[in-house]
């Protein structure tokens, strides 16, 4: 973490020659670094040529966001301003933690495409009202991925899935909590089924007398788990799945996408997404509270709202979910991104299944269960 | 100097092992025993075998190094010294996937990762303590015909067990300290090295007391080690 902020850090000081530069910290693989590099970031040149973009990666996961949160929170807590980061993205975890601590700037009432940045995951996140801090950049969401050539017929649901496993011993595979968001949200969907308490969980307030039902889920989780393979991450799951270990995973749809899109992955393998459902998880541009170029960074991200570089540079380019109003960037995208994109989960298991995380006190009560039962 | 890039800074991570948002307490540690002590046991373990397998290659290869000198395989044996220890952990892993997957992920592969990536710096310590015993010990015992296994075990490891000690208790805190190959290696699941939890506790919940908490425990589990090294390193007094 300390390297990754002092890797940040130098990167950041290097002097720049444009008139305006907008540093841009992106807490996130480096094919989502490439797309600001390679076709956000001279896109937005080309309208805008005064700006020059520095932009950074800070890694991987969770860690990544965490980086950028710590290198802000350090010049906040200095008392320094101007302070060296002009936009971020950051995961949902962290963007909620920002916006609580005062860190972020209210920036999304200035955008020309305000009135796109709509959906539950805008308003509210982990509990914390987000409302005018974030914009998607895209819409990420976990579904389970499965062979056809072995699995007859995907389970349309939780319960289809149990009774699959414990015909199938070994032949599902996630990767717990501690190998990446995707057994996390895994792990929060089966909650939600298993305690029924979506709403409650997702929206609050927090109420300990719920921690009976979490146990018990997480003990269901449990014994659903010895007949599971769990698997060492995200990247771990879609191996085990293209090699034939296992026959049904917990992915990232848009990991599935890039993996077939590179040629990685057996083709034939396809998402569903089960009843009640599980997470999406955005990630958020955000602008610092103190950033040295607002108007400058504003800008940008207004450009990356944009239907039109939504629909080519998000969807078509990379298999991600629009960040901002679908029914605006849909309609702008090939019928054969559109094959690609819903193959398995159509919009309309989007619309009914997607869920979201829970708040943050529900989130950590279900990881600490999960470590103590589980484990 | 020293105080400022390493007391300094350790004294500040064990005081936030004993707070949790600027309050003193000791739930820190409460946390890492009810979650984490397996945890602890299987670092333990983990790093004895680790340490016992490279030493069980290290001793056979670097006798027959001593005995009968060949710079080829003292080269080869050399290798795992310059070899990062992420690319071990991924080597390993997909060397060991494709005919034992069960073996990849558990304990055993990490054990196996560890002896690996330590065997260079073993046979660095063992052929120069090996080489330290006089020529005239070992003619001395084959004049009475022992081969290149009994000098190994009567005349060199006896005779060099000092400087074996000490590189047990180096090797054995390097694997304690391990991150990059479990972290390629472990699974999502089942017991983890200590120093995945303490990436974990915040990597993915943010929580530095608990982390500092872990890294205390792993402070203590070192040390243990390292007062062995220091009693070595002490001058002898003589009567």
């Amino acid at each position: 973490m300390l390297m990754r902020a002092l890797v940040l850090l130098l990167v950041l000081v290097v002097p720049a020659s444009a008139a305006t530069r907008l540093n841009v910290a992106i807490g996130a693989d480096v094919n989502v670094v490439e797309v600001h590099k390679t076709l956000l970031g001279p896109g937005f040149k080309a309208q805008t040529p005064d700006v020059e973009l520095n932009v950074v990666g800070t890694g991987t996961g969770e860690p990544a966001s965490r980086a950028i949160y710590t290198k802000i929170r350090a010049q906040a807590d200095a008392g320094r301003a101007p302070w060296d980061i002009d936009v971020a993205l950051v995961s949902m975890a962290v963007a909620s933690q920002m916006v609580k601590e005062g860190l972020l700037l209210r920036y999304v009432p200035r955008l020309k495409n305000a009135a796109l940045v709509k959906g539950a995951e805008v308003k509210e996140a982990f509990g914390v009202n987000v409302d005018g801090y974030v914009v998607p950049m895209f819409q990420n969401q976990i579904a389970i991925a499965y062979n056809p050539a072995r699995v007859a017929a995907p389970p349309k649901s939780f319960d289809e899935l149990t009774k699959w496993v414990a015909a199938n011993p070994g032949k599902f595979g996630y990767n717990g909590i501690k190998g990446g968001v995707s057994g996390v949200g895994f792990t929060m969907g089966w909650v939600y089924w298993k305690t029924g308490l979506y709403k409650q969980l997702t929206q609050g307030p927090f109420d300990r007398g719920r921690e009976g039902a979490i146990r018990e889920a997480i003990t269901a989780l449990r014994d659903f788990n010895r007949n599971v393979l769990i698997t060492n991450g995200n990247a771990g799951t879609l191996d085990a799945l293209n090699r034939g270990e296992i026959a049904m995973g917990v992915v990232w749809i848009d990991q599935l996408v890039a993996w077939k899109n590179e040629g990685r992955m057996d083709p034939s393998i396809t998402p569903v997404l089960p009843a009640p459902g599980l997470p999406i998880y955005p990630l958020y541009l955000v602008v610092p509270r103190e950033a040295a170029s607002k108007d400058a960074a504003v800008r940008y991200i207004d450009y990356i709202a944009t239907p039109e570089v939504q629909a080519k540079a998000i969807v078509e380019r990379f298999g991600w979910y629009p960040g901002v109003d679908p029914d605006k960037v849909l309609p702008l995208i090939s019928a054969k991104s559109r094959e690609l994109l819903f193959k398995g989960v159509s919009a309309e298991d989007l619309a009914r299944y997607s869920r979201q995380m829970p708040i943050k006190e529900y989130h950590d009560l279900i990881a600490l269960a999960y470590e103590e039962i589980v484990r | 100097m020293v105080g400022v890039v390493f007391v300094w800074p350790l004294a500040v991570s064990v005081a936030a092992s004993f707070t949790r948002a600027g309050v003193p307490t000791l739930g820190n540690y409460t946390t890492v025993w009810r979650l984490y002590l397996r945890d602890v046991g299987y670092t333990l373990a983990v790093s004895a075998a680790g340490t016992a397998l490279t030493f069980a290659l290290a001793i056979v290869v670097c006798g027959w190094l001593r005995v009968r000198a060949f710079a080829p395989v003292e080269f080869l044996l050399k290798v795992p010294l310059f070899v990062p220890f992420v690319v071990v952990g991924h080597a390993l892993r997909v060397f060991l996937v494709p005919w034992a997957p069960a073996l990849a992920g558990s304990w055993g592969g990490l054990v196996l990762a560890l002896a690996w990536k330590h065997l260079g710096l073993a046979a660095l310590l063992l052929v120069g303590a090996f080489r330290a015993v006089d020529e005239s010990h070992l003619e001395a015992a084959r004049n009475f015909g022992a081969g290149t296994a009994r000098l190994t075990r009567d005349v060199l490891v006896p005779m060099s067990a000092p400087s074996l000690a000490v590189s047990a208790v180096l090797i054995f805190s390097s694997m304690l300290a391990s991150f990059s190959i479990p972290l390629m290696m472990s699974r999502g699941g089942g017991a983890q090295m200590l120093m995945i939890d303490v990436y974990y506790r915040f990597g993915q919940h943010g929580d530095f007391e608990t982390a500092a908490a872990l890294g205390v425990v792993g402070y203590l589990m070192a040390m243990g080690a390292a007062l062995v090294y220091l009693q070595r390193l002490a001058p002898v007094k003589r009567p």
